[in-house]
């Protein structure tokens, strides 16, 4: 297909040896099409941030095709932009200093004031007008994020892997960065792969939600969602997005108990 | 500013207890007679000595052995730190061997030195450059073996060549542990010095001491171990200085 972003074809992995072995990923396929938004949703140690390091190219499956751009990932590369769940922004450079990094590196090296306008316009659009000069410590944990994102756009990447960003934030703050990054990648078009264990959060993100199984993991189902977009805070209170939460949450729990009975930690 | 007064003034009485209680022990007699001088004498010998004796130089030699010793040392550590950080077969190759040098004190291998280096300016530096290379190799590697992976993925992420890692993502976050190694090198060096002086040393603090313990100066004694406490005490005022501008950027600042 022309316009499939990423793709995922039959990919397995486990860790451990012998008896220990823990098969993880078993056999998950599912794609990502071009300018997409798409959230894989699943319990806790099912291994979702797990296809989302082996997209970012830092880990290699056991057997399976990953592919994007039409490329096999072989390792990381400037084309995919990762937000991670820590915070890993620089802590030793500004504000601006770590969303002009990617800009600053050989392989996308711009002019000081194409820089400049870059690093400008990201700060407008995560919201971060202020805090240029600021250093990380200074920052609160949703503001790290805005810059992480703001990094991660800056560079001008293909396609946005986000794992699990804004996991460590209290529900307050997570509601708003879902808008803040909404609203941004309404403007930037961005294809997007979100790592997330909130329904609500996928649902109100993305265009279509991937639904993992508990370990051994396959995709349990992949749903569009309904919600027309650009979605508002009201988008939330809608009858399809209600229904879609539902439906969503009911699967999560049905795995949740399917997990907690079938393998105690 | 209040608070930095606030804290001098406590670190200031610290000694004013400690020259009390001095007093007191003196002028109570609990040594025989010369045995134990009061501070004030310990005072005016240092003065005589430094109007008389030329006693500036001798401290001089000796901050300029120390420093030759740390920067020396530590200039060969900050290399073998990252390669033995970055390599780990060369970290389990070298580790045990690097723990035992550093075990061994200076003063045992005088002996050797001597042997090999003679008894000039050279065989003095080198044991000092040796407590420096010891001391804070450890220190260093260990500081950068624990850098965060989260950060080089994420240059990684952006398109970061190995050069652009190594320059502008493990050396700026090496900077504050390489600067503890600096600071553990230095107090080892100035713990080290008057072994490095027991060579054949004329001038130098700890050449100072071992003459005035020969002649029974005790004064003198008393007033060279002063010096090298002061000197080394503003050493690592000023470097703890550095350290903290240097390192602002820090959660945790390390005092």
């Amino acid at each position: 297909m022309a316009g499939t972003k990423i793709e995922f074809d039959d990919i397995r992995i486990g860790f451990g040896k012998g008896s220990d072995r823990k098969e993880v990923l078993d056999g998950v396929s599912f794609s990502i099409e071009d300018g997409e938004f798409v959230s894989v949703l699943g319990p806790s140690g099912c291994g979702k941030s797990t296809l989302l390091t082996m997209a970012a190219g830092f880990l290699k499956p056991d057997s399976g095709r990953l592919v994007v751009d039409g490329k096999p990932v072989t390792g990381p590369d400037r084309d995919r932009g990762v937000v991670f769940q820590q915070y890993a922004i620089f802590p030793w450079m500004s504000v601006r200093k770590n969303i002009a990094f990617g800009l600053t590196l050989r392989a996308n090296r711009r002019s000081r004031s194409e820089i400049d306008a870059s690093v400008d316009r990201y700060i407008e659009l995560m919201g971060l007008g202020g805090f240029e000069n600021a250093l990380p410590k200074q920052l609160s944990g949703g503001m790290r994020q805005r810059v992480a994102i703001a990094r991660a756009y800056a560079t001008d990447p293909s396609v946005l892997l986000m794992d699990e960003p804004f996991g460590a934030l209290d529900a307050q703050t997570r509601g708003f960065m879902q808008e803040l990054l909404h609203d941004a990648n309404q403007e930037e078009r961005r294809t997007a792969m979100f790592i997330t264990h909130s329904v609500e959060e996928a649902i109100f993100l993305s265009h279509r939600v991937v639904v993992l199984t508990g370990r051994p993991t396959t995709v349990h189902e992949v749903v569009d969602v309904p919600v027309p977009m650009p979605r508002t805070a009201e988008s939330r209170t809608s009858s399809q997005f209600i229904e879609l939460r539902r439906h969503l949450e009911e699967v999560m729990r049905s795995m949740t108990t399917f997990t907690a009975a079938g393998a105690p930690q | 500013m209040s608070r930095l007064l606030g804290r001098a003034l406590w670190s200031l009485g610290g000694f004013a207890l400690f020259l009390v209680l001095w007093y007191a022990v003196a002028l109570a007699g609990v040594f025989p007679p010369g045995q134990l001088p009061r501070p004030d004498e310990i005072l005016s010998t240092l003065v005589e000595r430094f109007r008389d004796r030329g006693l500036l130089l001798d401290v001089r030699l000796s901050v300029l052995r120390v420093l030759i010793g740390v920067a020396v040392g530590c200039a060969l550590a900050l290399p073998v730190g990252f390669l033995l950080a970055w390599y780990r077969p060369l970290r389990l190759m070298f580790d045990p061997l690097i723990s035992f040098f550093r075990a061994l004190p200076p003063i045992a291998l005088i002996p050797l030195v001597i042997v090999y280096l003679g008894i000039g300016e050279q065989a003095r530096l080198s044991i000092l450059i040796y407590a420096a290379f010891f001391s804070s190799v450890v220190v260093i590697y260990e500081g950068i073996a624990a850098t965060d992976e989260i950060y080089i993925r994420a240059a990684r992420s952006m398109g970061a060549s190995q050069l652009e890692l190594f320059t502008r993502v493990v050396v700026p976050l090496a900077v504050p542990q390489v600067l503890v190694g600096v600071r553990v090198a230095l107090g080892v060096c100035w713990a080290t010095l008057v072994a490095a002086e027991l060579i054949a040393a004329q001038r130098g603090l700890g050449a100072t001491i071992q003459d005035a313990a020969g002649f029974f100066q005790i004064e003198m004694v008393y007033g060279g171990v002063v010096l090298i406490g002061l000197s080394a005490l503003v050493m690592d005022r000023l470097l703890a200085l550095v350290m903290k501008r240097a390192v602002r950027w820090q959660e945790r600042v390390g005092g």
